[in-house]
């Protein structure tokens, strides 16, 4: 067992726990992104930064993959911590504002504008669906390509995938979007949606009110016809 | 694109797990100047690693591409020292004349583009390459010159009147006897007379005696990339030296120098690698 | 290639090949690493055999071909030892005369270097100022050696500390004295060399240690990596072989960039004859010890240069760094312990273990110890490697040895360190160049790249260049350096077109310190250092291109106009050189610039000889 300090309290935990999940066990609140349990962590999206260590060498680390260590010193809220952790919700609203789990995050923690060119993409690059294909799915059909801003997550040389089973699994854990609809384009499909033609909404009653932020999707585009 | 070759690289580069793959894609790329899709799949079938993961090497690394390159590549270097000293007025004068963007090629396929972060020639700035030709402190004006050198061919040379290139007189390094052809003259000069085998042929060959001039004569036709024997015609002693092209490999094949020296070539059809030594190879 | 099988053999192959036999022989040295090919020493090379033949000559004067000798500035250049006389940039059809003269033994006055301060010949290398103020422990070694003649390297006493470590020091032996000496990482952080060293040694987990060379120069502007593989690649075998020894290092690998065809060239000889030659691979010298190295290309990828992501660059994987710990000694290539040098560290070892610890910590200060080389480049006179102790000032590097400004222009500031670093402005130039004074002063030593800059260059258009260079190389793994990298540059191209505003500044020093504390590797940690020192120096041009929407130094294209002043003759030159169409004038008349038209590539402006062609 290993003793280790949050917030000033100690908690003992197992060697190979991470830091959020001691910080999560003593019930003190981290926000992630692209952390997933049941997933391999990849400390991408950098919320879950806590601040360890003291004085000069004090110093920022994902806690999703740093393991505890005996006597480690860990802070969930410093003053460091909290500015980057509103610094990348905004950069992150800046780039993907219609997500609701940013949403969402950034107005837990305050952030009422965002300062940088307002850009639509739909990807946040979290890697949760490449691991998720690839660790519960076992089809590891979709991965990271490229590097810098050209970064983004595909079949290889985009095209159909031998290895994807529509299983759909990408689409349901993204937590950015509307990630990979691909109605207008059938051969790309991902998920089962349109092949079954029983996609969720369509199945309620009053489906007008419903709060979807999959639009558009499959479908909305089948009701139309 | 031959799949035999692709299975042939993977052989030779076999480390019995996955380290050798950038090196793989290098002497693809370097074979076909781009990555085929078809040699990417033979590759993550034969090594049994995920096609996804060969797919991101292959685009994360910026020496490989996915598109075929152009028969010449000019490369403008911009560097931190070349860009203080207007590289990148240069490289956007290159793009101008070429119509085409960075990356691209021109639609006859003669010239790709593209810039590099800083060859390490950072005093010459601004530096330009064509073929692994560098071109130093390179001007707006010696954009049109350069792009007209790359299309006429950088390898070009007047045997006449290039002073780097001069005649030499060779022997046997084994029985010391000339092996100048005074029948037979190629560029000019009398012809240097070997004997080659290959392929259970034996056969004549004679160069030229002209250290810089690459022509040849024969009496069988030698296939492309081949490795040939050569021996000397009056003692029949096989002319191979310790040493290895540092271009491709092959065993180089030495000749003395009459006023003092070897000279050694490579023994490969189609490979240009040679050396000069004046005091002698090894002790 | 005969073996060598025992240290007695070595010995009397050293002592072979020591015996000169014709030692007032004069020898042509010629230097021809990359930019001496690049500035045409191959034609040299070839002039100077063709008249060695013809003349009959071969006997009388020795010629050798080494790699970079440093003063870039002046190649091709030739060397006459044991005279020591220069000439400097050679034309190649003066080749015939200098070879007379060697075989005369005379000196060709003519041909001389000239002193810029007092106009007169100065006839010794070691007496031109450029060369007289260095230490060149280093790099001297690249003026005796043919990089491709392992018998050269060893008549000059290469493999020499080698061979006597391994028959008579012990592996803790050889870890003391490396830390006695105080090297530190040559490649910019500056970790003490020893103290990694004894870590790798201590590790008793997995089974097969690696010892890396990282040659992967990937800061734009240093080069002094690439001097040293090809022109002594034997001192870093040597160098690692001594690693291996002292750590217990079985696998040695070098990681060289793509980029530089003549080091892996040179390496790859290298290796071969030293592997010919039975100082690499199985017992070596008959002590037991086995070592062999293999040479692993990179495929231009700059984040590959930090340690982590060379790990799964070697591995064959995507260049993705990834957190520490566990550290790449614990932890590395196939998880097993794995050190990893810069080139100037390994070459470094062998002068170490030759001439002992105390003798090379005489050279720089107690905290800096030895010599470091920097690539002097930019806008300076005599640009070029230059080794210097650690701890001289910044000042005399850059006036005593670099000569001062070109085009009696102001020197402005040098920067350091390339992409991860930072300016040092003029005013700071007493600072020595240690580890310490210079991350304090918002810059880092870095791999040793020193770029000058003198009025003509723009502050915002450099930070906007460094930015935008780490923006395409970011591996894009980790959210805040992939858009921190993006949303910067978006800033800075905003000032640089007239487009800022001061919140954006604002704006900048406050994403910047988010983005070193946030990033997950070295890579994004330094990527704001370029924006925020130049901001924290020379924020006046910053509010310059903002307020008044003017770039001072006359480089921002969308803040310049061309105009054309009354200097012009009316020649017509710049009309000619116009791709526009946007010049105007009559023969013997002053010309005009038509700013609608105008494409700002400055063509006009470098055909002009009589300076009338000016940027508002």
């Amino acid at each position: 067992m290993i003793t280790l300090y949050i917030n000033g309290l100690p908690v003992s935990v197992e060697e190979g726990t991470t830091l959020l999940e001691a910080a999560q066990f003593m019930g003190f609140p981290i926000p992630t992104l692209c952390h997933k349990e049941g997933l391999s962590p990849y400390g991408a999206c950098r919320l879950c930064l806590v601040e360890i260590g003291e004085g000069p060498k004090a110093k920022l680390v994902s806690s999703c993959t740093y393991p505890a260590e005996e006597g480690l010193q860990v802070r969930t809220a410093s003053s460091r911590v909290i500015q980057a952790r509103r610094i990348i919700l905004e950069l992150l609203l800046a780039s993907c504002p219609q997500s609701k789990t940013i949403q969402d995050l950034a107005s837990a923690y305050g952030i009422q504008r965002q300062r940088f060119k307002q850009e639509y993409e739909n990807c946040i690059l979290c890697g949760l669906c490449v691991r998720m294909c690839e660790e519960q799915m076992m089809a590891k059909a979709i991965g990271f390509r490229s590097r810098g801003e050209k970064r983004s997550i595909g079949t290889p040389f985009d095209i159909q995938s031998e290895d994807c089973r529509r299983c759909g699994a990408c689409l349901y854990i993204c937590p950015a979007c509307e990630l990979r609809c691909t109605y207008t384009e059938p051969e790309r499909a991902i998920c089962g949606a349109c092949a079954n033609l029983r996609p969720p909404c369509l199945e309620k009653e009053g489906v007008d009110d419903m709060m979807c932020y999959l639009s558009p999707c499959a479908a909305c585009e089948i009701k139309k016809d | 694109m031959n799949p035999e070759h692709i299975l042939k690289v993977i052989e030779d580069h076999r480390e019995g797990d996955q380290t050798g793959i950038i090196s793989i894609l290098e002497e693809i790329q370097a074979k076909y100047s781009y990555l085929p899709e078809e040699a990417l799949r033979i590759i993550a079938q034969k090594l049994r690693c995920s096609l996804v993961d060969l797919y991101g090497v292959a685009t994360f690394y910026k020496a490989f591409s996915l598109k075929p390159r152009g028969k010449h590549l000019i490369s403008v270097c911009l560097g931190t020292a070349c860009h203080v000293r207007g590289g990148e007025m240069i490289a956007s004068e290159f793009q101008r004349q070429l119509g085409i963007k960075f990356g691209g090629t021109t639609p006859d396929n003669e010239i790709t583009l593209e810039t590099v972060n800083c060859l390490g020639a950072c005093a010459l700035g601004p530096i330009v390459v064509v073929d692994g030709h560098y071109f130093s402190n390179v001007t707006l004006q010696r954009v049109k010159e350069i792009i007209h050198k790359t299309q006429a061919g950088i390898d070009r040379v007047d045997i006449r009147s290039d002073e780097r290139i001069f005649p030499v007189e060779v022997s046997c390094p084994r029985c010391n006897h000339s092996l100048m052809d005074k029948n037979k003259y190629i560029d000019g000069y009398p012809s240097i007379r070997v004997t080659v085998s290959f392929n259970l042929k034996h056969g004549w060959l004679r160069l030229s005696c002209l250290y810089g001039s690459f022509s040849v004569d024969h009496e069988y036709e030698v296939p492309l990339d081949e490795v040939v024997n050569f021996f000397c015609p009056y003692c029949h002693a096989e002319l191979r030296s310790s040493s290895i092209c540092a271009d491709c490999g092959a065993p180089m094949v030495p000749l003395l120098v009459r006023t003092g020296g070897m000279v050694q070539i490579c023994s490969r059809r189609g490979c240009k690698g040679h050396m000069l030594d004046l005091t002698g190879v090894n002790v | 290639m005969e073996k060598v099988k025992s240290l007695d053999e070595f010995l009397s192959l050293h002592d072979r090949l020591t015996v000169d036999k014709n030692p007032s022989l004069p020898t042509l040295i010629i230097p021809a690493g990359t930019c001496g090919q690049a500035s045409g020493a191959n034609d040299l090379i070839r002039i100077t055999k063709r008249e060695l033949l013809n003349k009959k000559l071969t006997e009388k004067i020795k010629l050798r071909i080494t790699g970079c000798h440093g003063f870039c500035e002046m190649e091709p250049s030739i060397l006459i030892e044991p005279w020591g006389v220069y000439y400097p940039k050679v034309d190649p059809k003066k080749m015939v005369d200098i070879v007379e003269s060697v075989a005369k033994g005379e000196v060709l006055q003519n041909l001389l270097f000239i002193d810029p301060t007092t106009g007169n010949p100065i006839e010794k290398q070691v007496d031109i100022p450029f060369f007289k103020k260095q230490v060149r422990t280093l790099l001297s070694r690249n003026e005796k050696v043919d990089p491709i003649r392992i018998y050269n390297y060893i008549e000059n006493n290469g493999y020499l500390a080698m061979a006597k470590t391994l028959s008579s020091s012990h592996p803790r032996q050889v870890i003391e004295e490396v830390k006695a000496s105080g090297l530190r990482g040559r490649g910019g952080a500056g970790f003490p060399t020893g103290l990694k060293w004894e870590r790798l040694a201590n590790q008793t987990n997995g089974n097969g240690k690696f010892i890396v060379c990282n040659a992967d120069e990937g800061d734009p502007g240093a080069y002094m990596d690439r001097s040293l593989l090809e022109g002594n690649p034997h001192s870093i075998i040597e160098g690692m072989i001594i690693g291996a020894y002292g750590t217990g290092a079985t696998r040695g690998i070098i990681y060289v960039r793509n980029e530089y065809p003549l080091a892996i060239k040179h390496l790859l000889i290298a290796l071969r004859q030293a592997n010919q030659l039975g100082l690499l691979g199985e017992n070596i010298l008959g002590t037991g010890f086995s070592f062999d190295i293999k040479m692993v290309r990179g495929a231009g990828a700059f984040v590959c240069g930090e340690e982590t992501a060379l790990i799964k660059s070697i591995e064959g994987r995507m260049g993705e760094p990834r957190q520490r710990p566990p550290f790449p000694v614990e932890k590395g290539i196939q998880g097993q312990p794995t050190l990893i040098n810069n080139v100037e560290t390994w070459a470094n070892i062998p002068i170490i273990m030759g001439s002992g610890a105390q003798e090379f910590a005489k050279v720089g200060t107690t905290e800096n110890t030895g010599t470091k080389i920097f690539s002097l480049v930019g806008r300076i006179k005599n640009t070029g490697l230059v080794e210097v102790p650690m701890g001289i000032p910044i000042e005399e590097i850059v006036n005593q040895i670099g000569g001062g400004p070109i085009h009696q222009m102001k020197i402005k500031a040098v920067q350091t360190g390339g992409p991860s670093g930072g300016c040092i402005p003029a005013e700071m130039f007493h600072l020595p160049v240690d580890y310490e004074r210079l991350t304090k002063a918002g810059s880092i030593m870095g791999s040793g790249g020193m770029i000058v800059m003198d009025e003509h260059t723009c502050m915002v258009d450099l930070a906007k260049y460094f930015t935008k260079f780490l923006k395409e190389e970011s591996c894009g793994k980790c959210f805040i350096c992939r858009k921190g990298t993006q949303r910067m540059y978006e800033i800075l191209d905003d000032i640089s077109a007239g487009r800022g505003t001061l919140e954006h500044l604002d704006l900048i020093e406050e994403l910047g310190p988010i983005i070193k504390y946030a990033s997950l590797c070295g890579l994004g940690q330094t990527s704001p250092n370029p924006v925020l020192s130049t901001l924290r120096y020379f924020r006046e041009e910053y509010v310059e291109h903002i307020e008044k929407k003017r770039c001072p130094a006359g480089v921002c294209k969308d803040l310049i106009t061309y105009t054309i002043n009354e200097n012009c003759t009316g020649c017509g030159l710049c009309l000619k050189s116009c791709s526009a169409e946007a010049i105007r004038g009559e023969k013997k008349e002053r010309h005009a610039i038509d700013p609608k038209r105008c494409i700002k590539c400055g063509a006009c402006q470098s055909v002009c000889k009589f300076s009338a062609v000016e940027t508002r």
